[in-house]
């Protein structure tokens, strides 16, 4: 369940009552690719389809009609900085089918309100302000770095 | 591209030097005309050029003589074969109606009782069941219990349910047939396969652009503004049924061919990917076989058998709704399959539509429940050129599976479905009938197949090429394998540059990319060419020029 270390109980420490599964999933954003009753998940390698299948249905209470899974290949990349090629995590990707007369759309997260592109704009202002005062400040001695002050 | 090193013809220079009295031909007083005659001014854009080149490729294949050719042109652009969605007839996804329907253009309609053009032979059928009734109860009864099939516990439920309703539906076959042959005449001229090898190949359009297509795109700045160009998605079905029949003469229609554009019928779309739904891509050579060879005379199939045993196998969360669906769709994709290939048996391709309505009857049973579904094929073309512009669907009756009988209580049964034996009977005397108009415009007049072709060497190597094509036997060299260390340091990440460039990928070579004619002929050996001086070092090819 756990790839967890717990530490062994020796008499006299405080018991350690909670057991917590390494299972997470993840929602991806796939659009265009698939019905709107498939959902896809990132999970955790050690997660089976029965896990994923009992992971949404116990906790979230999603109805689950079929489970499929694959593990992509990571990503290999170069070392910034370093150089060399190395590789990323492999990726556990869950298909997660729902009844056919359900409908999932990804919840947009970072949704902008009314007043949120004023405020930011405001905070921009302020820092700009600030960035100016301090080079207004170190005009002379333009070498020193910025900690250096009295 | 891979080159061929042939021999080395100067055909080039031959014709600068055998030509040397050629002038321009004059077309006399006729050049100028009253009015200005202008030739029509082409849309010179890249899509409109690529168009019409594709409209060319529909073109040539539409003007091959045989149906072998045909096959042999349309597999011409792919030495490895095309990446298929592979769909068989017995196996279905969780909701797989939908690109069921898309895939194979068919509108379904649920339906209780026959269509009406089945309503003349109902009297004939109902003395027919009578006669026959008995006979039908002893042959389902002796199936399912006087016979002990000894390697029954090493089968899945499904084989073994296959099994059984494989030996009824051949029982209940030999019992109408036997039957009805001296009461209607195109039952005794019909010819009867046994689990025959049904396959089925089109090429869809409309879907939606996949991950690796657009990568690929994005790779080359003038494909920027094509990233989301439609491609063809080639589609491979595949599937055995238990028995079909078939006759010299096709079936009449069920709706008139007019019917075909009525905007009832259409199909909504589906644009998702088919992998994600669950369907798998295979390469390979897209192949039409009706379950016979080209040339044979009864060329129309009248109606199929198939099982059901798939449903078996399918998970408890799909749901009875679903599953019946799966048996609609089985039914849809079957037939479609089947007079598919039998189009294609005709001249028609999928880039060429055909020109008049197929039909057949399919039915689905286990030995207990039965469904029975007629089809009308009005149209096979759904390429990227097509599908938004083609208003023609084809159409599919279909009934829920129905009892044959109750139950087999005492080595009897009880309670047997004269209703559903009937319907049966009256697909088995739905009468085929010759059509007016022609059947095979896009075939040759003379020459229709291969085997119609005079010159030997052609004939036997084009009959080698087609068989060996369509067995979709492995290529004898296999395709050239990109290794994972490849990838890793000389694709993504060019860490070994100055290394001599020497492997496909290195050298701008796509291998999927090969056509199906860029490979070394046979070598004569010098002792087996002709004397005296014959420079001709390989043999000919017959390839269809497409």
């Amino acid at each position: 369940m756990s790839t967890r270390w717990y530490p062994i109980y020796q008499r006299g420490n405080p018991q350690l009552r909670i057991f917590l599964p390494n299972f997470w999933m993840k929602l991806v954003h796939t659009p265009l690719r698939q019905q709107p009753n498939i959902v896809h998940f990132q999970c955790s390698m050690e997660m089976t389809k029965h896990d994923i299948k009992n992971y949404l249905e116990k906790i979230y209470k999603v109805p689950v009609v079929e489970v499929r899974t694959k593990i992509s290949l990571g990503k290999f990349r170069k070392d910034i900085g370093k150089g060399y090629v190395v590789k990323d995590d492999d990726i556990k990707t869950a298909f997660v089918t729902l009844p056919k007369t359900t409908t999932f759309e990804f919840p947009n997260i970072f949704e902008k309100k009314k007043g949120d592109v004023e405020d930011d704009l405001k905070s921009l202002e302020e820092t700009k302000k600030t960035f100016k005062q301090y080079i207004e400040r170190n005009r002379d001695r333009s070498d020193i770095p910025s900690w250096f002050s009295i | 591209m891979l080159s061929i090193r042939g021999q080395r013809v100067f055909t080039k220079a031959k014709q600068l030097t055998l030509r040397r009295y050629a002038q321009v031909a004059l077309t006399g007083e006729n050049e100028y005309t009253e009015t200005p005659n202008y030739p029509q001014i082409q849309d010179m854009a890249l899509q409109a050029r690529k168009l019409r080149k594709r409209q060319a490729v529909y073109e040539k294949i539409k003007k091959i003589d045989t149906i072998e050719e045909k096959q042999i042109a349309l597999n011409m652009p792919r030495y490895y074969g095309w990446p298929c969605i592979m769909l068989s007839d017995d196996r279905f996804p969780y909701s797989a109606m939908p690109l069921v329907q898309f895939y194979t253009r068919t509108h379904f309609k649920s339906i209780e009782t026959l269509p009406t053009a089945y309503s003349e032979t109902s009297e004939l059928a109902d003395s027919i069941v009578n006669e026959i009734k008995s006979q039908v109860e002893d042959c389902i009864v002796m199936e399912n219990i006087s016979i002990r099939r000894s390697d029954d516990d090493q089968l899945e439920e499904s084989q073994k349910e296959d099994n059984v309703a494989k030996n009824i539906v051949r029982q209940i076959n030999r019992i109408i047939t036997n039957n009805a042959a001296d009461k209607v005449p195109h039952i005794l001229p019909s010819q009867v396969d046994y689990d025959p090898r049904h396959e089925a190949f089109w090429f869809m359009g409309g879907s939606n652009v996949p991950d690796n297509v657009v990568n690929w795109r994005k790779q080359y700045a003038p494909l920027k503004d094509r990233l989301y160009e439609p491609i063809d998605r080639p589609v491979q079905y595949k599937g055995t049924p238990f028995l079909t029949v078939r006759n010299h003469l096709p079936l009449k229609p069920f709706v008139p061919y007019s019917e075909a554009t009525n905007p009832e019928f259409k199909v909504e779309k589906f644009s998702y990917f088919p992998e994600s739904v669950g369907y798998t891509v295979e390469f390979r050579h897209g192949t039409n076989i009706p379950g016979f060879w080209p040339g044979d005379l009864d060329e129309f199939g009248l109606l199929s058998f198939h099982g059901r045993g798939h449903i078996l196998n399918r998970k408890e969360s799909y749901g009875l709704q679903d599953n019946l669906e799966a048996l609609h769709c089985q039914a849809m994709v079957a037939s479609f399959g089947w007079l598919l290939a039998q189009a294609n048996y005709q001249g028609f391709t999928s880039y060429n539509d055909i020109t008049y309505p197929l039909s057949t009857q399919t039915v689905i049973t286990n030995g207990h429940f039965i469904s029975l579904y007629a089809y009308q094929l009005n149209t096979i073309t759904m390429n990227i050129d097509m599908i938004d512009k083609n208003m023609k669907h084809n159409i599919c009756f279909g009934t829920a599976p129905m009892k044959l009988f109750e139950t087999i209580e005492n080595s009897q049964v009880k309670g047997l479905n004269q209703d559903v034996l009937k319907m049966l009977v009256q697909f088995y005397l739905n009468t085929p009938e010759a059509r007016e108009h022609e059947m095979k415009p896009y075939l040759g007049k003379d020459i229709q197949v291969i085997a119609d072709i005079e010159d030997d060497n052609r004939r036997c190597w084009l009959e080698d090429r087609y068989k060996h094509l369509v067995s979709n036997r492995p290529k004898h060299n296999l395709l050239p394998e990109v290794y994972l260390w490849e990838k890793i340091y000389k694709i993504k990440h060019k860490t070994r540059f100055f290394e001599a460039k020497r492997r496909p990928f290195e050298l701008g070579v796509n291998p999927y990319k090969r056509r199906l004619d860029e490979h070394l002929p046979p070598y004569i050996p010098k002792a087996l060419r002709p004397y005296p001086k014959a420079r001709k070092k390989f043999e000919t090819t017959y390839y269809p020029e497409v």
